[in-house]
C-alpha cells in the first residue's frame, strides 16, 4: 500500500488574509509549506505515490511540486471541481485508486511514526487527545474501535478528537456515494464514516504529533514545534563577527553581515541579506530572498519569501506575507499597554486570540512608508499601501490605501 | 450564438457536460443536446431548458462527451435540428457553432454518395462529411473535412472507433481548450469549465486540436504540430438570467441604472478631480498620438461617432471614425495614430482585422470591449472593459451606453493630459457622471409615457431620426434600434442635411423623431422641425425637461432631465432604447432574437 | 426541509420607501432584510428555499438571481390577498413538513433551527416583545398553543406570534377552509388548527425584530451595527480619525479631517469629506457622496445619494439617488408623524425622504416629516409638513 491522498483544495477562509493569495496547504511553517512537511513525513514512512486533491489556486501547488521528482516521489493532481465537502473530495479520486490508500488533511502537520502506524493498520483512523475538545469533532471509542464520530458539540463526551488521518480500502467509495447532504449543504466524510462503521470496523489509532492550523496565529505554535526539531546547518556565508546562539539554520546563498545577533531555534532561507547589526530572536522563520537590515529586531515571527524589513524596524509575534516591503522605521506593536489578551477584528468577526502578544498578520505585497506604525493585532490584506507616518489598526481589506 | 462543449477525462461525462452547459445557458437557450460515448455513441436532445434535457438523460457511465446549447437565429427550433448530429454509421458525432456557407453543394454531393440527412441544418453536413473522409485517424478526417467547408465554425467531434479522443477545430468562431489534470475541456467560452480548471490554451483560427485525458496536441493550418503556451485565468465569472422581465432587452435597458455606475467604478474620484486608468492604459492614451481613429461596426460604430464629438469637444484632438469593414481594406494607417477598436464581444471579425493591420503598421492600439479574455483584448496593446455584465439581447443596449461612457472617460483623461479641461470643468463633469443613476432612473420612470408615444410609430412606413452635434450619432443609433427589433425602416440624419434630398421622402406616414439639444443649435432645430411639419409627418421631440416652447411645434414630447454638465446624451440613449422596445413590443416582434440577426458577427 | 418565505407584500406603512420596492428589500446594514433572513436560513438544516413574490417582484428576482449557498425558487402571488393566500401559492412545492418565514423580519439561525426541530408537526415561534404587530397575540400552556387572537383589545398580553411557523402538508387544507370562510390572515388559520384539536407547539425567542414603520429601520440598523467588527477598504487619507468598529467598502475615499465614530458602515465607491463627521449606527450605501463639514448621525443613506456641504442629518432615512444640497438641516426630535392614515408619536425621529428627490440649499425640515419620491424642494424652504410624491415646493 503505497498511495497517500492529501486534501489540498481548500481556501482556508479563517486564515485570511494569508489565503487570499495562496491555498491554505501552501502556508509556510519553518520555511516549508504545510503540505510539504506532510509529503516528507509520509515519504519517510514509505509512501512513494501521492495524489493531491487541489482546487483553490491550484496552480500554486502545482508550480511548487510539479511531478514530485525533486523529492523523489510521484505526485498526481486531481481537481475537486466545485467544493462540496470532504466526502465529495475523496470520492473524486476513485478512478485513480486500485488498492488501499491513506488520507491526510492538508492543513495539519503529522509525524512520520504516526503515519507509519496508520499505514500498518487497514481501515483505521487517527485520534488525538486535546484539552479543548469542544472546538473539534470528538470520537467515541470502544475496545480500540471507533463507534461514532460526532460533530462539534458543547459538552463533548470524550477528549479524543478526529485527527484527520485515515487508512481506507476501496470500500469507502461506496459509502461516500450513498451519503446525502449534511446540514451544511455538503457531503461530509464523517457522515460516510458513521455509515461505514455500521458494517466495517474502523480501528482507532492514537497519534502523538498533531498540529492543526485554524487561525493565522495558530501558525506560531506549529512554527515553534517544527523549529525545535531543526538541524543547525550553516550553508550560507556568515561573516566573522556574527553571533549565533542555539540551533540556527542558514541556507545557501545567504549572507549574514557583521554585528548580527541571531538566537535559535531560527531558520533563514536562501539568498537572503541579513544585517549588519540586526537582532533576530528565537522561533523566527525567514523565507528566501529576504532582506533583514541594520538596526532591525525580529522576534517569534514568520516572514515569507522576498520580503524586506530592511532598516530600523521592529517586528514581533507577526506573520509577514511575501513580497512585502516595510519602510525604514516601520514598527509593529505586539503588546497592549494594559497587557490584556488581544482581541482581533477578523473580516467581520471579533475573535479573542487568547494571546498576550500578537503583532500583525500581513498579506502579500504590502508596502509601508517610513515610520509607519502598526498597532497590536492588526490584520492587513494583500496589496495594501500604507503611507509614511500612518498609524494602522484593525482589519484592512486588500487593495486599500491608508495615508 | 450557441454554446458548445467537449469533455474527456475521468469524471462522469454526463454530470460534467450538464454542469458546463448550464454555465453557458446565460448566452441563451432554446434547445440543447449531449452526445456521450458509453460502449457506443448515445445522443440525447431536447427542446427547452437544459434542466429539461437533464430529466431525459439516464444516469449512464462514460467519460467522454460533447454537448451544445442552441440559441437559434437560423432554422426552426426542433429536436431534430438540435445538436449533436450523428453520421449514418453512428460512429461520428459532432456539435457545431457557426455557418457552412457552401452547405447546399456539400449536402448534394453527400446525398449522391448515398448519405441520408435527418435535419434541416447545415451543421449536419459535418457529421457525414467527416464519416466520408474517415480512414483510420479522426484528426486527419476532421482536417480533410474542414478543408472542403467554406464558412465559419467551432467544431467538436467524437469518433466511436477512437473513443478516448476528442477533436476540436476552429475558424472564426470561438473555441478554447481547458487544461485539466487527467482531463481536458473544450468550450466556446471559458466560464463553461472555469470551475474545474483555470488553465486555458487559446486555439487560433484554422487550427485543430486533438485531446485525450492526458494529452493535448495542436495542429496548424498546414496540419503540422504546434507548441502553444498555457495561460492562467485569474478572473471569475458570474452568470445572468432573464428573471422577471419579459425580455432580456428590457432587463438590460433597466439595468442601466447600475451600468452607468459600473462603468465608472474605480475610474473617477470626485473629490480628487481625477480620472484613473491602469498605468499601461494611461501611457497609451497619453503618448504622442497626433490623431485618434475609432474603428467599429454597427452600434459600436455609432458609439464611436458619439465618442468623436466628446473627444473633439473636450480635447481638440482630431478624431476619425471608421467602419471596420471598410477601414481594414481601404484605411490609411499612420504610425503616429492611436487606433481604438470598439467591440462589445471582442470577437467582431472586421474590427479585429483592422486592429491587426494597425498593429502591423506600428500604430498604438486600444480596444473598448465588454468581454474579458476575448480575441480583441489579446491583440490590442491595451483594453478597457465596459464592465456591464453579459448582454444577451441581440440588439445592444447597455453596452452601447457603456461604450459611450468609456469614450467619455478617455476624452477626460486626454483632456487632463493636454490641459484642455480645467480642474473645475472636470469636477463638474465627474459630478454629472456620478449623478447618472438618478438620471437614468428618471427616464425609466417614464416608460409608460414612452409607450404611448410608441403607439404613434407602430404603423409607420418609415421613421426618420434627426439631431445635431452628438445628437446626430444618437439619431443614427435610435434608427438602428428601431430597425433591428421592430422591422420598421428607419434612418438617422444630421438635421441640417434633411433638406438636401431626404425631404422628398417625407409624407404623413413617415414620423420624424427630433432630438433637441439645448445649445446654440436650438433655434435651428426648431426651424428644421417647422420645415418637416410642413410636409405632413408627425413630429416627436426628445427635448429637455424644462423646454415649454417646443411643445407648440411638435405632436409629442419625450422629456429628458436637464443636466448642465452636458451628459444629456445618456438619458437620450435610454429614451430611444425604450421607444424602440415599446414599438417592437406593440408589434409583437421577437425582441431578443430579431430575425436574421446574430449577436456577435464573426463572419465578414 | 424546505422553507417558504412570504415576500409578496407591499408594506404600505413603510411608504415612501416601499413605493418602488417591496418591504423585504429595505436595507439593514446595506443588505436587504430578505438577504439577512436567507443568510440565517443557511445556518440551519433547510435545504431549499421557496419565495412567494408579488409586489415589485423584479427587485427581488434581480437581487437574488445568483445566490450561491442554497437553491431558491420563486412563486408568484398574482393578487395580494393576504398572507394566508400567499402561502397557499406554494402548495404544489411542498410534500412534507416545512417552515414558513416572513421575509420582512430579522431572526437568527438558532431560533429557526429550534422551530425546525420542534416535535409537533405544527408550531409557532413566539416572542415576548411588547410591540404592536400584525401577527396576533398568543396564549400558551406548557409550550402548547391554546389561543391566538389578532389584535386584541386587552393590553395585557405576554407573547405574540412572530410569523415564523412550522407546518405539515395538511395546513393547505386549513388555509383553503379559512379563505373560503372569508378570513385571510394566518392567525385565523392557526385558530382553525386549534379548533380542529390539532396541537400547535411553541418555542420562544428573543431575537426577533420586525419592521412596521420606517423608524423601525433605524432601530434594526442600530442593533445590526452594534454587532459588526471593523473592516477598512478603499483609500483613507491622512488625519482621518476612526474610532470604534467601522466598515468601509472598496474604492471608497475618506478625505482628510473626517471624523468617523463607529459602529458605522460605509459602502463601496463613496467619497466622504474632507472634514465630515459620521456618527454611530449610520449606514451609508454604495456610490454616495458626503461633502465637507457635513455631520450625519444614526441615519440610513441608500445607494447613489449625494449630501451637500455643511448639512446636518440625524436619525433620518434617505432613499436611493436622493440629492441633498448645502446647509440642509434634517433634525431629530420626538415628533408626531403622520403616516398613511395614522398619527404616531415617535421618539427621536428625523426626516424620511423617498427615492430620486432633490432638496435644494439652505432647507430645513422638521423632525418626523415624510417627503415622498421624485419631489423637488427648492432652496430656502422650511418644511414642516409631509410632502407627497412628485411634489414641487418653491
Amino acid at each position: 500500500m503505497n498511495t497517500c491522498v492529501i486534501l489540498a483544495a481548500g481556501q482556508g477562509k479563517r486564515i485570511q488574509p494569508l489565503t487570499f493569495t495562496r491555498p491554505k496547504v501552501m502556508l509556510p511553517i519553518a520555511n516549508k509549506p504545510i503540505i510539504e512537511w506532510n509529503l516528507l513525513k509520509a515519504k519517510k514512512a514509505g509512501i512513494k505515490h501521492f495524489i493531491f486533491i487541489i482546487g483553490y489556486k491550484s496552480e500554486i501547488v502545482r508550480n511548487y511540486f510539479k511531478d514530485g521528482s525533486e523529492w523523489d516521489v510521484h505526485i498526481e493532481y486531481v481537481n475537486q471541481g466545485k467544493p462540496q465537502g470532504t466526502g465529495h473530495a475523496i470520492g473524486v479520486v476513485e478512478p485513480f485508486i486500485d488498492k488501499d490508500f491513506i488520507v491526510l488533511s492538508g492543513d495539519t502537520i503529522f509525524g512520520s511514526s504516526d503515519i507509519s502506524n496508520i499505514i500498518d493498520k487497514q481501515e483505521s483512523m487517527g485520534v488525538y487527545e486535546v484539552d479543548n475538545p469542544e472546538e473539534y469533532g470528538v470520537v467515541e471509542i470502544q475496545d480500540e474501535m471507533v463507534t461514532r464520530i460526532h460533530e462539534k458539540m458543547q459538552n463533548p463526551i470524550s477528549k479524543k478528537i478526529n485527527a484527520g488521518i485515515y487508512h481506507f480500502s476501496k470500500e469507502i467509495f461506496d459509502y461516500i456515494k450513498k451519503t446525502g447532504l449534511s446540514s451544511r449543504g455538503e457531503y461530509e466524510l464523517t457522515d460516510s464514516l458513521n455509515n461505514m462503521i455500521q458494517d466495517i470496523s474502523i480501528h482507532s489509532i492514537m497519534i502523538k504529533q498533531w498540529r492543526d492550523i485554524g487561525y493565522p496565529w495558530d501558525m506560531f505554535r506549529a512554527n515553534e514545534e517544527i523549529l525545535d526539531e531543526i538541524e543547525p546547518v550553516i550553508n550560507g556565508n556568515v561573516e566573522p563577527n556574527v553571533t549565533l546562539k542555539g540551533p540556527v539554520m542558514i541556507e545557501e546563498g545567504t549572507i549574514v553581515m557583521n554585528g548580527s545577533y541571531i538566537q535559535g531555534p531560527t531558520i533563514i532561507g536562501k539568498n537572503c541579506k541579513i544585517g549588519p547589526n540586526c537582532y533576530i530572536r528565537p522561533y523566527t522563520a525567514i523565507g528566501d530572498g529576504c532582506h533583514i537590515g541594520a538596526a532591525t529586531e525580529i522576534k517569534n515571527s514568520i516572514v515569507m519569501n522576498n520580503s524586506n524589513i530592511p532598516h530600523h524596524n521592529y517586528v514581533g509575534d507577526s506573520i509577514i506575507g511575501s513580497g512585502c516591503n516595510l519602510g525604514s522605521g516601520t514598527k509593529v506593536a505586539n503588546l497592549r499597554l494594559d497587557k490584556k489578551t488581544i482581541i482581533v477584528s477578523h473580516y467581520g468577526r471579533r475573535i479573542n486570540t487568547e494571546r498576550r502578544k500578537l503583532g500583525v498578520i500581513m498579506g502579500d505585497n504590502v508596502q509601508t512608508g517610513i515610520n509607519a506604525v502598526i498597532n497590536v493585532g492588526s490584520i492587513i490584506g494583500n496589496d495594501v499601501s500604507i503611507g509614511p507616518g500612518t498609524i494602522v489598526q484593525g482589519c484592512i481589506e486588500p487593495n486599500s490605501m491608508l495615508f | 450564438m450557441c454554446g458548445i462543449i467537449g469533455y474527456v477525462g475521468f469524471r462522469n461525462a454526463r454530470t460534467v457536460s450538464i454542469d458546463c452547459l448550464k454555465r453557458l445557458e446565460y448566452r441563451g437557450y432554446d434547445s440543447a443536446g449531449i452526445g456521450i460515448f458509453n460502449e457506443k455513441i448515445q445522443v440525447f436532445k431536447e427542446v427547452g431548458y437544459i434542466s429539461n434535457l437533464e430529466k431525459h438523460i439516464p444516469h449512464i457511465k462514460g467519460c467522454i462527451a460533447l454537448a451544445q446549447t442552441r440559441w437559434a437565429t437560423h432554422g426552426k427550433v426542433t429536436k431534430i435540428n438540435a445538436h449533436p448530429h450523428v453520421s449514418n454509421n453512428e460512429k461520428i458525432t459532432i456539435v457545431h457553432n457557426g455557418i457552412i456557407e457552401n452547405f447546399k453543394e456539400l449536402k448534394q454531393e453527400l446525398i449522391s454518395k448515398g448519405y441520408e440527412f435527418k435535419s434541416e441544418t447545415d451543421s449536419e453536413v459535418f457529421a457525414h462529411l467527416i464519416q466520408d473522409c474517415y480512414k483510420d485517424n479522426i484528426k486527419q478526417a476532421v482536417y480533410d473535412a474542414v478543408q472542403q467547408v467554406k464558412g465559419y465554425y467551432a467544431l467538436v467531434v467524437l469518433c466511436a472507433d477512437e473513443p478516448d479522443v476528442l477533436i476540436g477545430a476552429r475558424k472564426d468562431s470561438p473555441l478554447v481548450i481547458g487544461v485539466g489534470d487527467n482531463e481536458n475541456f473544450l468550450a466556446s467560452d471559458i466560464p463553461a469549465f472555469l470551475k474545474y480548471t483555470n488553465r486555458v490554451i487559446y486555439l487560433n483560427d484554422g487550427e485543430i486540436c486533438r485531446l485525450t485525458s492526458k494529452s493535448i496536441e495542436i495542429f496548424g493550418n498546414d496540419n503540422q504540430p504546434l507548441k502553444r503556451e498555457q495561460e492562467l485565468i485569474s478572473w471569475d465569472v458570474s452568470g445572468a438570467e432573464k428573471t422577471g422581465f419579459p425580455h432580456f432587452m428590457l432587463k438590460e435597458i433597466y439595468e442601466q441604472t447600475d451600468t452607468v455606475h459600473q462603468v465608472i467604478r474605480g475610474r473617477i474620484s470626485e473629490i480628487q478631480r481625477e480620472v484613473m486608468f491602469p498605468e499601461s492604459i494611461e501611457s497609451i492614451i497619453k503618448n504622442g498620438s497626433n490623431d485618434i481613429h475609432i474603428v467599429a461596426c454597427g452600434t459600436s460604430y455609432y458609439a464611436g461617432l458619439a465618442g468623436k464629438y466628446l473627444i473633439e469637444q473636450l480635447t481638440g484632438k482630431p478624431v476619425f471614425v471608421h467602419l471596420a469593414s471598410e477601414y481594414r481594406y481601404y484605411g490609411n494607417y499612420n504610425k503616429n495614430s492611436l487606433i481604438i477598436g470598439v467591440t462589445q464581444s471582442g470577437e467582431t471579425l472586421d474590427t479585429i482585422a483592422a486592429l491587426k493591420k494597425a498593429k502591423h503598421h506600428g500604430c498604438k492600439t486600444l480596444v473598448v470591449t465588454n468581454v474579458i479574455g476575448s480575441s480583441a483584448t489579446r491583440i490590442a496593446d491595451g483594453f478597457i472593459l465596459t464592465q456591464s455584465g453579459p448582454e444577451i439581447g441581440v440588439a445592444a443596449t447597455k453596452t452601447f451606453t457603456a461604450q459611450v461612457l468609456v469614450l467619455l472617460l478617455i476624452a477626460l483623461k486626454l483632456g487632463v493630459f493636454n490641459k484642455t479641461i480645467g480642474a473645475d470643468s472636470l469636477y463638474q463633469l465627474i459630478q454629472s457622471l456620478k449623478k447618472l443613476p438618478r438620471v437614468v432612473q428618471h427616464v425609466l420612470d417614464q416608460s409608460d409615457h414612452i409607450k404611448k408615444v410608441a403607439e404613434q410609430l407602430v404603423n409607420a412606413h418609415s421613421v426618420f431620426f434627426i439631431g445635431r452635434g452628438i445628437n446626430f450619432p444618437l439619431s443614427l443609433e435610435g434608427a438602428l434600434k428601431l430597425k433591428e427589433i421592430s422591422y420598421i425602416h428607419a434612418e438617422g440624419f444630421a438635421a441640417g442635411e434633411l433638406k438636401h434630398g431626404p425631404f422628398a421622402l417625407l409624407t404623413e406616414d413617415t414620423p420624424v423623431v427630433a432630438i433637441i439639444g439645448s445649445d446654440e443649435t436650438y433655434e435651428k432645430m426648431v426651424s428644421n422641425i417647422g420645415e418637416v411639419k410642413a410636409r405632413g409627418p408627425k413630429v416627436i421631440a426628445i427635448a429637455e425637461e424644462n423646454d415649454e416652447t417646443i411643445k407648440q411645434f411638435v405632436d409629442e414630447v419625450i422629456p429628458y432631465p436637464s443636466n448642465k454638465g452636458g451628459l444629456s446624451c445618456i438619458p437620450i440613449i435610454v429614451i430611444m432604447q425604450l421607444l424602440a422596445y415599446h414599438v417592437a413590443d406593440l408589434k409583437e416582434c421577437s425582441i431578443d432574437k430579431p430575425r436574421n440577426l446574430a449577436k456577435s458577427v464573426t463572419v465578414e | 426541509m424546505k422553507v417558504v418565505i412570504l415576500a409578496a407584500g407591499e408594506g404600505i406603512r413603510l411608504r415612501p420607501f416601499t413605493e418602488m420596492k417591496p418591504k423585504v428589500m429595505l436595507p439593514v446594514g446595506n443588505k436587504p432584510i430578505l438577504h439577512h433572513v436567507i443568510d440565517a436560513l443557511t445556518k440551519t438544516t433547510i435545504d431549499e428555499i421557496i419565495i412567494v413574490i408579488g409586489y415589485k417582484k423584479n427587485k427581488i428576482l434581480h437581487y437574488f438571481k445568483d445566490y450561491p449557498k442554497l437553491p431558491i425558487r420563486f412563486i408568484e402571488q398574482n393578487k395580494q390577498l393576504g398572507t394566508a393566500h400567499a402561502l397557499l401559492q406554494a402548495k404544489n412545492e411542498i410534500d412534507d413538513d416545512f417552515i414558513v418565514v416572513f421575509g420582512d423580519n430579522l431572526i437568527d439561525g438558532q431560533s429557526l433551527q429550534e422551530i425546525i426541530d420542534l416535535e409537533n408537526s405544527n408550531g409557532i415561534l413566539i416572542t415576548s416583545n411588547e410591540y404592536p404587530s400584525n401577527y396576533g397575540v398568543v396564549e400558551i400552556n406548557n409550550d402548547q398553543l391554546t389561543n391566538i387572537t389578532e389584535k386584541p383589545d386587552k393590553q395585557d398580553h405576554r407573547f405574540i406570534a412572530t410569523g415564523i411557523y412550522k407546518f405539515d402538508k395538511s395546513i393547505f387544507y386549513h388555509i383553503q377552509q379559512t379563505i373560503d370562510n372569508g378570513q385571510f390572515g394566518m392567525s385565523a388559520v392557526i385558530q382553525s388548527l386549534l379548533n380542529n384539536n390539532i396541537s400547535v407547539g411553541t418555542k420562544k425567542t428573543d431575537k426577533w425584530k420586525d419592521v412596521a414603520y420606517p423608524w423601525n429601520l433605524l432601530s434594526l440598523n442600530e442593533s445590526y451595527a452594534s454587532s459588526i467588527s471593523g473592516k477598512i477598504g478603499g483609500i483613507i487619507e491622512k488625519q482621518v480619525q476612526m474610532k470604534g468598529p467601522i466598515i468601509i467598502g472598496k474604492n471608497t475615499r475618506i478625505s482628510s479631517g473626517t471624523y468617523l465614530v463607529g459602529p458605522l458602515i460605509i459602502g463601496d465607491d463613496c467619497e466622504i469629506g474632507p472634514n465630515s463627521c459620521i456618527f454611530p449606527s449610520t449606514v451609508i450605501g454604495n456610490n454616495c457622496v458626503v461633502q465637507p463639514f457635513t455631520s450625519i448621525r444614526n441615519s440610513i443613506i441608500m445607494d447613489n445619494s449625494r449630501i451637500g456641504a455643511q448639512s446636518y442629518i440625524a436619525r433620518s432615512i434617505i432613499a436611493e439617488r436622493v440629492t441633498i444640497g448645502h446647509h440642509v438641516t434634517l433634525s431629530e426630535d420626538n415628533a408626531m408623524v403622520y403616516i398613511n392614515d395614522e398619527i404616531k408619536m415617535v421618539h427621536d425621529i428625523g426626516v424620511m425622504i423617498g427615492e430620486d428627490t432633490i432638496i435644494g440649499n439652505q432647507v430645513s425640515v422638521d423632525p418626523g416629516v415624510i417627503i415622498g419620491k421624485n419631489c423637488h424642494i427648492e432652496s430656502l424652504q422650511h418644511i414642516s409638513k409631509n410632502i407627497l410624491s412628485k411634489a414641487h415646493v418653491m
